[in-house]
């Protein structure tokens, strides 16, 4: 690939810096050289565009590159949300699961079973101190329950308690939800102007060789009616990467078989067929197809799992009166979308028989011309 | 973080009443030579972990009492009460009328099943006082009835009772002249089963602290008390209140959890010797002063030449020299040399900051296959422990107890092989294929720590 223009980003290094604060935001490794450091960083996240990587190490070119690279974090790491969730000031009391662990090899067997025992150890402290928490959470919950305005949450947080034993300590509190709500109020800023940033990327970008995530077109492909007569390998892979990139929660790897045995068929079948019973195979096709995805993100939506992450802890006595969820907005986006897929997909299969039932009345009565919606 | 400890037999009841004592005396003497503030936070953290306050005026001992005769128990319970510093929950002690007539079989078998839910429910209700559980710490001789078979039954509900929590045992080897007939095979049927349910075993010769009372302490009448006494000040030392961490600024909340990650995380090896220095008189501490430099040399070398006491230590013992190539694939140790699996060092008193604990931290000490980044590990605390201007002990995991262990395990197998005493045993169900299985546990202990190097 051939060396791109810098025209419109004369200033490679402030893009740079901008990675610097971005991805030490999120990463927590740190190397003198600050080039290298970003490349690296990206690598750990996994960003593998070559081009990036052959950027010079002195800094003085790529501000395209490292826009895109920007984007990219913006996009798959869903860094904003990410950066507001760390700065999100906690006045509720909350909980979180620890990481995994790795362990080197090429040891002594003794002693990784030495290191084995000290993780189990650590574990346990882990689990005391968890306890604890716990006890003292519910000391606090239960001695100040009744005493919130929330009827919901009725008892104070630990953030709540100590305000009321240190009142004075509402000013910093204040100062850190002012600057919050600072910050959430550019981000919904942004959000409305998303949508432009990404156009201009795509028209900056569109000379990129590479089918990227940032091609809309490619997204377009996938949306469009297919094409009567797949003309080249880059289609299918095209095909591929759309359906990828929309159900990129799905194991790729029965997408691929699937787009593939389809565009296969459609190559070999489309020069026997005639061109009316091509389209209808396509259709049908495409519509099973279509069908097969939409079961395959209900069954492969994200299953519900609380214990994972953040969650608002509220202590309930043994009558609970009200049950009230303190999940995410994503999660809730989450469930409603997984919702929407099963109830198209019973849509549609209520729609199928009913069609099935119209035909067999129609062919009972004489002299009717029924057209099927 | 808070520590349960259980009280087992006659043995485990006088020794554990003299450990709060001391911890108390500790807390309460004027002794401390440091900051007030260093010393209240110090306070704290021992009534923390060894005391709840609750309405009493006094604190009282997070403990649990078990024996099967009532006597030493009352004795204990009112020793305590008119100390007038602390006592015991009169409540929260087990006793029956008749003892295991030092059987161990009498007490693993019948009266540890038979009393297990009255027992165990004690051990919860203490359980349930503490903010955070650091674990459990039982004391318990090796070689009696109620105290070592009970003791073995006991450890092994806490296990499963408590999967998370710590357990370690403080177990007093009997003397080896032997105070009972059958001492050899409670001691094998103790150690196995302890093995395999506690985290590690914290281990106190009666006849080392014997010598140490009479050569040390110049008693001449030695009783059980001076040597119980003894074996409290030197726990006492150990679990204490100390920075675990170098630079910590508060008292560490985890005692067992600490001592247990630095020492014991393998499996295989559990076994803990303690030495301490310097030990003597109380009326000879104003005459004595001692210099940090001297205190760890001396201790080091208890370390390596496996002395039990300042006196009389070896000083020819050196660690092989790593530098020459070995011919055979170990290193050729000499034998007296006794090699760690992990070592920890414990600092009290004046200017602890500035000691130089580097000739502990030399490879050649350990075993190969740990380095001392990971095998040794320093506490310290600027306050003085029981009136020492400055005191250290040593914690070790190392072939301290390699020998003895060989001893009992040789002498307990020559009585099994002419099937002397077993139907003491299988009168209460312990079988001969228990005793093998025994056997054969220690045996594997004692190849673990013999080819160390």
């Amino acid at each position: 690939m051939g060396q791109h223009k810098e025209v419109f980003y004369p200033l490679p290094p402030v893009l740079y810096q901008l990675l610097i604060n971005v991805l030490f935001s999120i990463v927590f490794f740190f190397s003198d050289n600050q080039i290298r450091f970003v490349k690296s960083a990206l690598w750990y996240h996994g960003y593998d565009r070559p081009e990036l990587y052959r950027l010079p190490s002195d800094g003085s070119a790529g501000s395209r590159e490292l826009l895109l690279a920007f984007s990219w974090l913006l996009h798959r790491l869903s860094l904003l949300e990410q950066l507001l969730a760390r700065n999100r000031v906690k006045t509720g009391d909350e909980t979180s699961v620890s990481p995994e662990y790795g362990l080197e090899d090429g040891v002594d067997v003794r002693y990784l079973q030495w290191l084995n025992g000290r993780l189990r150890f650590q574990w346990r402290s882990l689990h005391a101190q968890h306890q604890e928490l716990c006890k003292l959470l519910h000391k606090i919950h239960l001695f100040t329950s009744g005493s919130h305005m929330d009827q919901i949450l009725g008892h104070f947080s630990v953030t709540e308690t100590d305000l009321v034993r240190q009142p004075e300590n509402y000013k910093q509190l204040l100062q850190l939800l002012e600057s919050e709500t600072m910050q959430l109020e550019a981000f919904l800023e942004w959000k409305q102007l998303e949508p432009v940033y990404w156009q201009w990327m795509v028209m900056n970008q569109t000379d990129f060789g590479r089918c990227s995530f940032l091609d809309s077109n490619i997204a377009d492909h996938f949306q469009r009616p297919l094409p009567t007569k797949i003309s080249s390998k880059r289609d299918i892979l095209c095909c591929f990467l759309a359906g990828e990139l929309f159900y990129r929660n799905l194991p790729y790897f029965f997408f691929f078989p699937l787009f593939f045995l389809f565009s296969l068929q459609v190559k070999t079948g489309g020069e026997e067929l005639q061109k009316e019973g091509f389209s209808a195979t396509a259709r049908k096709i495409q519509e099973s197809v279509e069908l097969k995805l939409l079961d395959l993100t209900y069954l492969c939506a994200p299953k519900k799992n609380k214990m994972h992450g953040s969650c608002r802890l509220v202590f309930r006595s043994k009558h609970p009166a009200s049950k009230t969820g303190f999940g995410s907005a994503t999660e809730v986006i989450r469930e409603l979308q997984m919702r929407e897929a099963s109830l198209e997909r019973e849509l549609k299969q209520l729609r199928e028989e009913c069609r099935q039932r119209l035909d067999e009345i129609a062919e009972g009565l004489d002299g009717v011309i029924c057209i099927s919606p | 973080m808070s520590i349960v400890t259980v009280q087992l037999g006659q043995c485990g009841n006088q020794i554990g009443h003299e450990v709060f004592n001391a911890i108390c005396s500790d807390v309460h003497g004027t002794h401390g030579l440091c900051s007030k503030k260093e010393n209240e936070s110090y306070h704290d953290a021992c009534k923390e972990r060894f005391f709840c306050e609750e309405e009493s005026e006094v604190p009282i001992a997070r403990a649990v009492l078990v024996d099967m005769e009532p006597k030493v128990i009352s004795q204990t319970l009112s020793m305590a009460a008119r100390s007038g510093y602390w006592k015991y929950d009169d409540r929260s002690r087990f006793c029956q009328k008749q003892g295991s007539g030092n059987n161990w079989a009498n007490g693993y078998s019948v009266h540890g099943p038979r009393h297990k839910e009255v027992i165990m429910n004690l051990v919860q209700k203490e359980a349930e006082k503490c903010d955070r559980l650091g674990g459990f710490f039982t004391i318990m001789s090796m070689a009696g009835g109620t105290g070592s078979g009970l003791g073995a039954f006991v450890t092994q509900c806490l296990r499963d009772a408590f999967p998370t929590s710590f357990i370690l045992n403080h177990v007093i080897w009997p003397y080896g002249t032997g105070e009972v007939i059958v001492q050899n095979y409670n001691s094998v049927l103790t150690l196995s089963h302890l093995y395999q349910s506690s985290d590690a075993l914290l281990v106190h010769e009666n006849d080392v602290i014997h010598k140490i009372c009479a050569q040390l302490m110049n008693i001449k009448q030695i009783s059980f008390r001076d040597v119980n006494q003894v074996i409290a000040h030197q726990l006492g030392s150990v679990f204490q209140p100390t920075y675990t961490a170098e630079g910590g600024l508060h008292y560490s909340r985890n005692p067992l959890g600490d001592l247990m990650e630095t020492l014991v995380p393998h499996p295989e090896f559990k076994m803990l010797g303690l030495r301490n220095i310097p030990q003597m008189p109380e009326n000879s501490l104003a005459y004595s002063t001692f210099s940090w430099p001297g205190l760890i040399k001396h201790l080091r070398q208890m370390l390596i030449a496996n002395a039990k006491m300042e006196e009389g230590i070896d000083w020819q013992v050196q660690p092989p020299s790593r530098l020459l190539p070995p011919l055979q694939p170990f290193p050729n140790r000499p034998l007296h040399f006794n090699t760690s699996i992990a070592n920890l060092v414990i600092l009290r008193g004046k200017d602890t900051h500035s000691v130089d604990l580097g000739s502990f931290r030399d490879p050649s000490l350990y075993t190969s296959w740990l380095n001392p980044r990971d095998a040794f590990n320093a506490w310290k605390t600027p306050r003085a422990f029981n009136k020492y201007e400055k005191s250290a002990s040593l914690v070790s995991n190392s072939q301290f107890l390699l020998k003895p262990l060989d001893n009992v395990v040789g002498k307990a197998w020559n009585m099994f092989a002419s099937k002397a005493y077993i139907h003491q045993y299988t009168k209460f169900g312990i079988e001969e294929e228990d005793f093998l299985d025994s056997f054969t546990a220690l045996e594997q202990v004692i190849s673990s720590y013999t080819i160390l190097c």
